[in-house]
């Protein structure tokens, strides 16, 4: 069947490059990925469109029986419904073009085999991740995007950030992680099975359940749902979370690309939709969804304002998108989610690899303070990066347009003081998103050169094999919100969807979305165009003015610029006391007590018989009184709890 | 009547002269005097051992242990000369912290026997102590080859671990153990070892510095027979034999 | 017990083993070349497969007066602690020989040990489980000390000894304790005594002995202090076979003995469990940070390791024994194969053990490093490598058993462990090479590349291990 064709065809990809890269030579290995990702992409996108518009119907793909033990029963079988459809054949088509454009953006690396088995198991993990019928193979591709990630991120070893950021990456991913497999565990116990089928059958059976947690009773589809999210939380960083996305940008541009876009952080909004039948009965646990993803919105464009790293801006601009998506989970409207996922997916991966290619042009420089003036140098990459800008901001017509407006009319029309905040913080975000886009593009662009005279000469505009996947990407972002917004959001919507994503009884968020207030409705372009009209003032009519307000609010602009000092927060709580402890425990448990007599290993191969009669009394009567106090110690424990 | 109180009498006798002599072995200075009280323990563990009727394994403890292992201690100990001030530099570092354990674990241990009971199963489930008809060692001999057959080849194959082991760590056929190589002694050439010097009448001796001085006067010498080895300087100017393979 | 049948083919394995090492022995000692040491280790592997042919055929059933017995449960552990042997004889081929270490005694005292294993894990009599941990012990303690011209190598056997020899002791005061009360020292007749009376303290604090003697040979914490040095110290061979057989085997003793005499007093020794558990994972998981050496590193490692298992162990039922053999199923390849990497870290002729010599082996041995990663993986429990599932299966059996606390304690640790398992990684594929290693020996990389592929394609076999765990845990329940 095609759709196993889309899934499984980049794990073939990816073993042939991973093993058989260094016969078959760069060329080969870039070849077979790329062709391979080529195939699964057509066949992701014709079971979209069977689905789509053939109506085909939807059900389970079995591919074997792998775990079959006491009560746990899995089979491994992919999931063959509107939501994974729609995931396949945007990751594939998305994860497709990055390939494509890899080839020229790494054609002078020297370890190229080796990064398309990387970027291909990627792309495998994340459309195992949204095929899985089940919560463990769900799992099994959650941790394998992660496991890609860390190779991907880390795959510039040279850099030391590069491999600081990967690491940060998994663990906290990790971190995340942790609450998603409780959560899992706990459905199992409720439930007695993790197939999604039987879960989301017997939801009704469980609705009163509860557990007794700190002297109080939880229900349990709360508990549940809290920690699901906080798994999501975790793969899409979202606000507490979020540090490593931003350090994710040490790794090639590419990988930018892939995680920000298709893999890896829509994971999360993927998880809330896919559970949709089980958060819709969590109430409270949504409500927390809708204030941390209000919250990142706001939070990840405020700093977005003030940085300087062209890929980092996009990169908070993904965390703050990220944050539109949670938000409209929150509310209930998890079509919207999706569809602004799908648009989202589409321009921030042309931003991305527009951005890879200025950074191409630049001889590798990232700084926007020293750019200027290139958009007569190098014009599709120029062009390609307005309309991901105008996309990105919501303006009329392009992609984002119609996602994000129905997003902040969701969030209005949710009614709640939640959903009212989620509005609030989603306007002033649409703002700052304009602005920060306009300041990127007028800085890069515009105006004039502030980068020296060689680097200038030097601009050139990319090899088509990356200019091409500009263009696909650029008319995406164009057309797609377009043409599918009455599918995924309008009136086709019930049809579309199907099954696959559960609105509860009294969740009519989706129907009242069109009965707002003009002004409403009008409010996401006005504050759009209001914030690329700030930009405009700021970097060209006034020049002058971004300094004076760094200057005058330099506590703000600090507190921005340095991302919330989130990282040098996480440094003092967690980082430095689990390395003291560490060390501690190494220190005195080890190297003092244990190693109380040595002096150096080095200095007692020449003492060595003196050596032995001194370990004696040294270390070895430590270790045998730590031996006789631990069964001291156990005697008295048994004693005393008896 | 008096036959059971001398029993009682000698039991408490034993009892207390192998706990003291027990304690002896550790805390005595002088490591023989520790490997005495070893045998002196032994002695009255085997008499504990008669007066339970286990004639057999009171043999066996004095022969094997104190004829064999006690003895082989007390080689051990002469041999090497072990220093034990240097063996005990920890001790009082280490004796608050020891003394805080042991007597902890002595109190948990008095607590447990303070309580103690048997099962009530216990009497029917205990082998019999003494067969009646039947001597000890037949006794003994006619479960361990039988019965015990599996305990007793595994004790063996410890033992040949043991063997393996001792073998393993401390036989050297090289380097250090004294063989007699014939071709380098034949091999041996006079003018790499010898050294011929041209003394003057009488001077010979204090040119070498090999003289021996004088004993005191006043006190009887039996010659140098028996004294040979500790005249270092006489053999000096010869190569080890071995040292240079 | 008494009266029942010598039945001594339950024991074939073991006894023709023991005839095996014994004729290995004699080969090696008359055939005076230079290669004997090689011919031996082929013939110790070659016995060793026998050995497991014959365990798996051998009749199931309790013989030598209730000594010893012969179940489905002895069988598995007796398989993984062959395999685990099997892999320490191969890795020292090459390691021996090039440390000139290479005598016929080395694998004739590994094999000793496996019957010493294979005794203790078949042992239904406190006599003959301490015969076995004594002939298995005994022989690692020379081992340990088998690089008798190097320091550390005699310093580790020494230490080993020593310590050993006061486990040993607290295992034995503990026996004589629970005979004193019980009058048998047959696990059969200790769980009737058991079943049918409240058992007095004095038997259940040598109880505590017995767990605490045991604990040793597992290395749980607090009992654990011999092992950074130990390992360090000892050959790496030796140390991988220390890490992998011995552990399986008294853990098995530990399973064993707590639900078969014991399995009555689970409200007593429970804690004690939960106890040691806890302490092994948090101990082993953050004393590991800051390791240089990869040696204690893995010897911090397979600490928590030991705690993960103990959690199977503590709650009693027959899953969480499942959980504890299939656990261990899956750590000894993914631990065998880090110490084939171990071997493999040789620079110019030298043996090197530094994790920051690892530095840039994804450039200079792309596959070695590969085959590493396969392993940190594993040990960190990253699915979908052996290690996960491992994980899996005793946590859910925790949690089963209500024991909440340790499965999040579990957990969390693992988490915790996983940094240092990933900083190895980082060093070895961020970090600049600081020079490539020797060429592997043949034997190295066939058992790096065994266990890298048993971890990789564990879970797609697992179903047959599981099954054949759940039956072994029956065995002991049913």
């Amino acid at each position: 069947m095609i759709y196993a064709v889309a899934v499984f065809a980049p794990l073939l990809g990816s073993v042939i490059a991973g093993f058989l890269g260094r016969v078959i030579g760069d060329r080969a290995s870039q070849i077979v990925t790329v062709s391979l990702m080529v195939l699964a992409a057509i066949c992701g996108d014709v079971s979209f469109a069977s689905v789509a518009w053939g109506n085909a119907h939807t059900g389970v793909v079995p591919v074997f029986d792998w775990i079959s033990v006491g009560d746990l029963h899995i089979a491994w079988a992919l999931r063959f419904d509107t939501l994974s459809v729609v995931m396949v054949a945007m990751v594939t088509t998305i994860s497709t073009l990055i390939h494509l454009y890899s080839v020229g953006y790494m054609s002078h690396d020297s370890s190229i085999p080796r990064f398309f088995s990387y970027l291909s198991f990627f792309t495998f993990a994340m459309l195992m991740l949204v095929t899985a019928n089940n919560l463990a193979q769900l799992f099994f591709g959650w941790e394998g995007v992660g496991v890609a990630s860390y190779l991907l991120i880390g795959f510039w070893y040279q850099k030391p950030s590069a491999c600081a950021a990967a690491i940060k990456a998994f663990v906290v991913n990790r971190v995340g992680d942790l609450f998603f497999a409780v959560g899992i565990a706990l459905m199992f116990f409720l439930f007695k099975s993790i197939e999604f089928d039987n879960v989301f059958g017997n939801i009704q059976a469980h609705m009163n359940a509860t557990y007794h947690i700190f002297g109080q009773d939880f229900r349990s589809y709360e508990v549940i749902g809290t920690l699901l999210f906080l798994g999501a939380m975790g793969k899409s960083a979202q606000i507490f979370l979020h540090t490593w996305l931003p350090d994710a940008m040490e790794g090639p541009t590419p990988v930018s690309a892939l995680i920000h876009a298709a893999t890896m952080v829509t994971a999360g909004v993927f998880l809330m939709s896919r559970m949709s039948p089980l958060m819709e009965f969590a109430p409270h646990a949504l409500q927390l969804v809708t204030f941390i993803g209000a919250t990142t919105a706001l939070f990840a464009a405020t700093i977005g304002c003030v940085q300087n790293d062209i890929k980092r801006i996009i990169a908070y601009s993904t965390c703050s998108q990220l944050g539109y998506m949670f938000l409209a989970a929150g509310v209930g409207a998890y079509q919207a989610s999706m569809f602004h996922l799908i648009t989202h997916a589409f321009f921030k991966a042309l931003l991305f690899l527009g951005a890879g290619s200025v950074i191409h042009a630049m001889s590798d420089e990232q700084d926007i303070r020293k750019m200027g003036g290139l958009f007569k140098k190098i014009p599709f990459t120029g062009t390609v990066m307005w309309i991901g800008s105008l996309a990105l901001a919501g303006i009329p017509f392009f992609a984002g347009y119609y996602s994000k407006d129905a997003i902040l009319e969701a969030a209005y029309a949710a009614h709640t003081g939640l959903g009212t905040y989620g509005f609030v913080c989603g306007v002033v975000a649409a703002f700052l998103t304009a602005f920060y886009s306009w300041r990127l593009l007028i800085l890069t662009f515009h105006g004039t050169p502030r980068a020296d005279k060689h680097t200038m000469d030097h601009v050139h505009e990319s090899p088509f094999v990356m200019t091409f996947p500009l263009g696909v990407l650029a008319t995406g972002a164009v057309l797609v919100g377009l043409l599918f917004h009455t599918m995924f959001i309008g009136d086709a919507r019930d049809a579309f969807w199907g099954a696959a994503i559960f609105n509860g009884p009294t969740n009519h968020i989706m129907a009242t979305l069109e009965d707002r207030s003009m002004i409403i409705g009008l409010l996401p372009t006005l504050v759009g165009v209001a914030g690329i009209f700030l930009a405009y003032v700021m970097y060209v009519l006034v020049p002058g003015m971004p300094r004076a307000l760094a200057t005058t609010f330099r506590p703000i602009y600090l507190f921005l610029l340095n991302k919330w000092y989130f990282d040098e927060l996480y440094n003092a709580i967690f980082v430095k006391p689990a390395f003291a402890i560490g060390r501690f425990l190494w220190k005195t448990g080890d190297a003092t007590i244990v190693d109380g007599v040595p002096n150096g290993l080095a200095s007692l191969t020449s003492y060595g018989s003196s050596r032995l009669v001194k370990l004696q009394t040294g270390s070895l009567a430590t270790y045998a009184f730590t031996m006789l106090i631990g069964l001291v110690a156990l005697i008295s424990i048994f004693l005393w709890v008896r | 009547m008096i036959a059971n109180y001398l029993a009682t009498g000698a039991f408490y006798v034993f009892a207390a002269v192998l706990l003291a002599s027990a304690a002896m072995v550790v805390t005595s200075r002088n490591p023989v005097y520790a490997v005495l009280f070893l045998v002196l323990a032994f002695f009255n563990a085997a008499g504990l051992f008669l007066l339970a009727g286990a004639e057999f394994l009171a043999m066996l403890l004095v022969i094997v242990y104190v004829g064999a292992v006690a003895v082989l201690f007390l080689f051990v100990v002469m041999m090497l000369d072990v220093d034990f001030a240097v063996l005990r530099s920890g001790f009082q570092r280490y004796a608050p912290v020891g003394v805080l354990v042991g007597v902890v674990l002595l109190a948990e241990l008095g607590l447990v026997f303070g309580t103690w009971t048997t099962s009530g199963l216990a009497q029917s489930l205990r082998a019999s102590p003494m067969p009646d008809s039947v001597t000890n060692t037949e006794a003994l001999g006619r479960i361990l080859y039988t019965d015990y057959v599996l305990l007793f080849q595994a004790a063996g194959l410890v033992l040949l671990v043991a063997m393996i082991g001792a073998i393993v760590l401390t036989m050297r056929e090289k380097k250090s153990s004294r063989h007699q190589i014939i071709a380098k002694q034949i091999a041996r050439n006079p003018a790499d070892t010898l050294v011929l010097v041209n003394a003057g009448l009488g001077e010979g001796i204090n040119i070498l510095g090999i003289r021996r001085p004088l004993p005191p006067p006043g006190k009887v010498v039996h010659g140098d027979h028996g004294h040979g080895h500790d005249d270092h300087d006489a053999h000096a100017p010869e190569p080890h034999v071995h040292g240079d393979h | 017990m008494v009266g029942q049948l010598m039945n001594w083919q339950i024991a074939l394995p073991e006894i023709v083993l023991a005839g095996c090492g014994l004729l290995v022995l004699m080969v090696g000692v008359l055939i005076k070349k230079q290669n004997s040491a090689q011919l031996c280790s082929m013939l110790v592997l070659a016995s060793f497969l026998v050995a497991a042919l014959l365990s798996l055929s051998a009749p199931q059933d309790v013989g030598y007066n209730g000594l010893f017995t012969l179940d489905r449960f002895a069988v598995f552990v007796k398989i993984l602690v062959l395999i685990a042997a099997s892999l320490a004889v191969v890795l020292s081929l090459d390691y021996n020989t090039h440390h000139g270490i290479a005598r016929f005694e080395f694998p004739v005292l590994i094999l000793l040990s496996t019957v010493g294993m294979m005794v203790m894990v078949s042992a239904t009599n406190m006599m003959s489980l301490y015969l076995g941990v004594e002939l298995s012990s005994l022989a690692i303690y020379v081992l340990a000390a088998f690089a008798r011209n190097d320091v550390r190598s005699s310093e580790a056997g020494l230490k080993y000894f020593v310590l050993g020899a006061l486990a040993s002791g607290l295992l034995l005061y503990g026996m004589s304790l629970v005979y004193g009360f019980a009058g048998s020292l047959d696990f059969a007749s200790l769980r009737a005594v058991f079943t049918t009376e409240t058992a007095q303290l004095g038997a259940v604090v040598g109880v505590v002995f017995i767990v605490a003697g045991l604990a040793f040979k597992i290395s749980a914490a607090p009992f654990h202090m011999w092992t950074p040095d130990v390992y360090e110290g000892a050959p790496v061979p030796v140390t991988g076979f220390m890490a992998t057989a011995p552990k399986v085997a008294a853990l098995a003793v530990f399973v064993r003995i707590l639900s078969m005499p014991f399995g009555h007093l689970l409200p007593q020794w429970q804690q004690l469990i939960v106890l040691l558990s806890i302490v092994s994972m948090v101990w082993g998981s953050l004393a590991a940070i800051g390791q240089w050496n990869i040696k204690r590193l893995m010897a911090y490692s397979s600490i928590g390791h030991m705690g993960y298992a103990l959690v199977g162990v503590a709650t009693g039922t027959e899953a969480g024994v499942r959980g504890v053999l299939v656990y261990l199923a899956s750590y000894i390849f993914a631990s065998a194969g880090v110490f084939a990497c171990i071997i493999a870290m040789r620079k110019k002729g030298h043996a090197v053990e530094r994790i920051a010599d690892l530095k840039g082996l994804g450039k200079t041995d792309p596959m070695l490093a590969f085959l590493l990663m396969f392993f940190m993986f594993s040990l960190a429990g990253v699915p979908p490598f052996a290690g996960f599932i491992g994980k899996l299966y005793v946590f859910l059996a925790a949690v089963q058993a209500g024991m909440w606390t340790l499965a999040i304690i579990g957990v969390l640790t693992s988490v915790i462990s996983t940094f240092y398992y990933l900083w190895v990684l980082k060093q070895v594929y961020f970090d600049q090479s600081e020079g490539a290693f020797d060429g592997r020996a043949p034997s190295v990389s066939f058992v790096a590349g065994l266990g890298g592929l048993v971890t990789l394609s564990f879970f797609v076999f697992a179903s047959p291990v599981v099954n054949a765990a759940e039956a072994a845990a029956r065995a002991l329940f049913g």
